[in-house]
């Protein structure tokens, strides 16, 4: 594992190195910048769909056996927090539902595990609705972190102010805002579980939630953590449609579609900018994570690096290269 | 990566390095400073077991109930996609349907779909933690008497959607349209009603079933499908039978 992904990694260089020839642009002292006191490098790590998989998948021969589990996510995590300075861990919903402990213990086992682990904010995905919406309420007394709902309204249920649509994360002076959107309950979710809570459209939601975190917060980056599904067939919005017909949003961290993305992938927005959208398979078998580098002064930025670990025994990180998506 | 101008990735990273190099120029980079290094982790990074001990006790409960084994199954129950007919959703329809045959022998046919079926059953022991994580939901069964009418919409649902799990009813698929609907071996009479035994999840509106929007009667049988499967592996094993689930051709494709 190891080995192949240093073989990647070397690959890339080589074919940088070909191209670059003489520039000395294969060694990119990105180090260097981030601890100049004029830069700041941001590490987002992220998971979604991780449906209650407490521990790895149980050694029985199926494709995903030994995968997963939160003690060595958590391990990773913190690790990566020691060499990191700014690091965000966020997930994108169904953090329950399918494995027992959620049927036994109704939330409480996963949402103390997040809160211990650190999390800094999840979004509903259609299963945190499987007990109902009273249910629900009860559960996420168990989390010391938000639930981010910007388009379900929940004034007629147990959740009402509960939730919040966004919130913020102060970086050493630069300001990241996150939100959450949720998708279409009907027909996704028994009526008897999600009763009084109303669906307001995303995209619309989104574009006014986004600009008042760019413009009335002055964020540098805004992140939506989106349990719409990464892309459909048919006209039914995923965070490719919500990419594409909204302006603002700089990642989307997506969910419910347990896609995974080998890369982040970036699409023009309805300004001609670019947002991206990265989503990590499901049950905790991935941790995503991207690196931005921000210039503090102008609030500029760069999308250093992004890959996902897969949690295994050997932890391995598997690079998709640095990628800069901005010009 | 091979560097042919043919490959899209290769052009890829002509354009990202681009970008980097006129990122660089922006910031003014020394030349020769340190790469910017991935956080490299091997296999020698332990479990963080302070995670551990806090979910031990859960774990410890919650494995003295799911390692329990009530049954055995001789072949492994699966569920591939692209066929109409599945070992999986046969066994899970055909228990469904024995176990609501006992509160109304009257019922013609069970229903439920394979996108609600979470996992696939080994051969060998069966778990209750197997039959938990099958369904991990809290559905609960239900009895639908539908018209004729309704039950023919259905079948086109199965239809279109390439077969569902059935027990009781079966059809051919023709260019993704039901055929030769049999409920109980009798051809699909129009002008007849027939019990359908389901779920509730389904029976609300779930997953958009057609053909189950109109029952003329419902009846709630407040068991939970879990209970139904957990129920009919432990009569199996009491009968001293193990699962032997087949295809039988309940749902063809005629192409």
């Amino acid at each position: 594992m190891e080995g192949s992904n240093w073989m990647n990694r070397r690959n890339f260089l080589k074919a940088a190195g070909s191209l670059t020839a003489g520039s000395a642009l294969a060694a990119l002292p990105y180090a260097a910048l981030a601890g100049s006191g004029e830069h700041l490098q941001l590490t987002i790590l992220h998971t979604n769909d991780v449906h209650s998989r407490v521990e790895p998948f149980p050694m029985d021969g199926s494709r995903n056996q030994g995968l997963g589990g939160v003690a060595r996510r958590a391990a990773l995590v913190d690790s990566i927090r020691r060499e990191q300075r700014h690091v965000l861990l966020l997930d994108a919903g169904d953090t329950v539902q399918g494995t027992p402990y959620y049927n036994l213990f109704g939330g409480k086992v996963e949402m103390e595990l997040m809160s211990k682990m650190g999390y800094d904010a999840s979004t509903f995905g259609n299963h945190e609705f499987d007990n109902g919406v009273d249910a629900l309420a009860g559960m996420i007394t168990h989390a010391n972190f938000p639930f981010l709902s910007a388009n379900y309204d929940f004034s007629d249920t147990a959740l009402a102010g509960k939730t919040q649509p966004y919130t913020l994360f102060r970086k050493q002076g630069l300001r990241i805002g996150v939100f959450g959107l949720g998708i279409q309950l009907d027909g996704m979710v028994d009526p008897n579980n999600y009763r009084g809570t109303v669906y307001l459209d995303p995209i619309a939601v989104a574009n006014d939630i986004a600009a008042r975190l760019k413009y009335d917060y002055n964020c540098s980056l805004v992140i939506c953590l989106s349990h719409l599904g990464y892309r459909y067939a048919g006209s039914q919005v995923s965070d490719q449609l919500l990419a594409a017909g909204t302006r603002h949003i700089d990642l989307v961290i997506g969910g419910h579609t347990h896609t995974f993305m080998p890369r982040p992938e970036h699409i023009r927005n309805l300004d001609g900018a670019i947002t991206t959208v990265n989503q990590v398979g499901f049950a905790g078998i991935n941790l995503g994570r991207l690196d931005y580098l921000f210039e503090r002064r102008s609030g500029k930025k760069q999308l250093l690096t992004a890959g996902s670990y897969e949690i295994s025994n050997d932890l391995a990180f598997r690079p998709t290269g640095a990628l800069n998506p901005y010009s | 990566m091979k560097c042919t101008s043919a490959n899209p990735l290769f052009l890829f990273g002509v354009a990202l390095l681009s970008l980097l190099s006129t990122a660089c120029s922006r910031y003014s980079l020394p030349a020769g400073s340190p790469a910017y290094t991935e956080h490299r982790i091997d296999g020698s990074i332990a479990p963080d077991t302070a995670f551990i001990a806090y979910y031990l006790p859960y774990k410890q409960q919650l494995d003295a109930e799911m390692n329990r084994v009530i049954g055995h199954s001789a072949v492994p129950l699966t569920k591939p996609g692209s066929v109409p007919e599945t070992l999986l959703g046969n066994f899970f329809a055909d228990a469904l349907l024995t176990e609501g045959r006992k509160s109304d022998p009257g019922i013609d046919f069970s229903f439920g779909t394979k996108g609600g079926l979470r996992t696939e059953l080994p051969k060998g022991g069966i778990t209750v933690g197997h039959l938990f994580e099958l369904m991990p939901f809290e559905n609960e069964l239900v009895i639908l008497e539908l018209s004729g009418k309704s039950v023919r919409q259905l079948a086109g649902f199965i239809a279109a959607t390439g077969g569902q799990p059935v027990a009781g009813l079966r059809m051919v698929i023709h260019a993704n349209t039901a055929n030769d609907i049999r409920i109980g071996g009798t051809p699909l009479d129009d002008s007849k009603t027939y019990r359908l035994l389901t779920y509730d999840y389904l029976a609300n509106g779930g997953d958009n079933i057609r053909g189950l929007e109109a029952p003329v009667k419902r009846v709630n049988l407040g068991q939970k499908v879990r209970e139904a499967l957990i129920n009919y592996v432990q009569d199996c094993t009491r009968e001293g039978k193990q699962l032997n689930t087949q295809l039988d051709g309940r749902i063809k494709l005629d192409e």
